[in-house]
């Protein structure tokens, strides 16, 4: 049998795990669970609104995974199916969140209102190391920041900055097109930068 | 940003500010990225707005990931079991 952790040629090193569960080895289901709950429980604290929803999330997903694998077509990596059928599970689970009313986010409203909002000089969240920031509060705004963002745009941004897919990745997991994974990802930035700046102007 | 000389209109400031996320992303073609690295060279707003959102994603690759709940994953994986058993049965 294959070394199931090995890279395939397109670079997926699931393949071989996910080809040997479907020819019979159920029992290897767990390795798969093994290397992704940590991911898929951390993207469900980003996306849901509770750490009891993020579980229910990830366990529905793992599930779903268990019953569909035998339909998956290798076409796609693993992961990038996974990460849609736990979207899937996502919306279902919260049609709405109570932090983030869905809305439109447009340019517009991220850009000074005058010159005198206009700063040539930068702030000092922005110009320390990352690991200094970090350790302090301003995680904590972020993590808020995200929770805050309309789901549309949350997801987006969650999915690029934090997971690391590519534009053509969260596209296909999303059924969007590149065009509008980039218009989303760019308003959801700024909202968080706007989030950050504020917090520092405050401070 | 802002109107700083006749050499850096505004306009070009915005055209900026619409691509910054795309340029991070490094996306864009070459004499695009060229264009919009000689006018933040010399835009100090612009340069700022760069380094703020660039941080910003910066944050995001590096929110600290928490472990699974222990009792949750004893429960995920006593589900999976369960399914597992029923399908060789």
């Amino acid at each position: 049998m294959p070394n199931p952790s090995e890279k395939t040629k397109n670079g997926d090193k699931d393949t071989e795990l996910v080809r040997a569960i479907n020819s019979g080895r159920q029992d290897l289901f767990y390795e798969l669970v093994h290397r992704y709950e940590k991911s898929l429980y951390n993207f469900g604290l980003r996306m849901c609104d509770t750490p009891s929803d993020a579980e229910d999330m990830v366990q529905d997903t793992f599930l779903n995974v268990f019953k569909y694998l035998e339909g998956f077509r290798y076409e796609t990596k693993f992961r990038n199916w996974l990460y849609r059928v736990a979207t899937s599970a996502c919306l279902k689970k919260k049609r709405r969140s109570k932090y983030a009313p869905d809305r439109e986010l447009s340019l517009e409203e991220f850009l000074p209102a005058d010159e005198s909002a206009v700063s040539a000089d930068l702030p000092r969240w922005a110009s320390q190391p990352l690991d200094q920031v970090l350790d302090g509060e301003l995680a904590g705004v972020i993590r808020q920041a995200l929770l805050d963002l309309p789901e549309k745009y949350r997801l987006v941004v969650v999915l690029r900055d934090v997971e690391g897919f590519t534009t053509q990745e969260t596209a296909e997991i999303l059924d969007l097109t590149p065009t509008n994974i980039k218009v989303r990802l760019h308003r959801a930035r700024l909202f968080l930068r706007k989030a950050l700046k504020s917090y520092h102007e405050t401070d | 940003m802002k109107q700083t000389d006749p050499h850096h209109p505004h306009e070009n400031c915005l055209a900026l500010f619409e691509r910054l996320s795309e340029y991070i992303d490094r996306e864009l073609d070459a004499p695009t990225c060229k264009e919009i690295e000689t006018h933040i060279e010399a835009c100090k707003p612009c340069q700022v707005c760069l380094k703020t959102l660039k941080q910003t994603v910066a944050l995001c690759k590096h929110l600290e990931r928490r472990q699974v709940p222990e009792a949750f994953s004893l429960k995920l994986k006593g589900a999976i079991f369960d399914l597992v058993n029923e399908k060789t049965d």
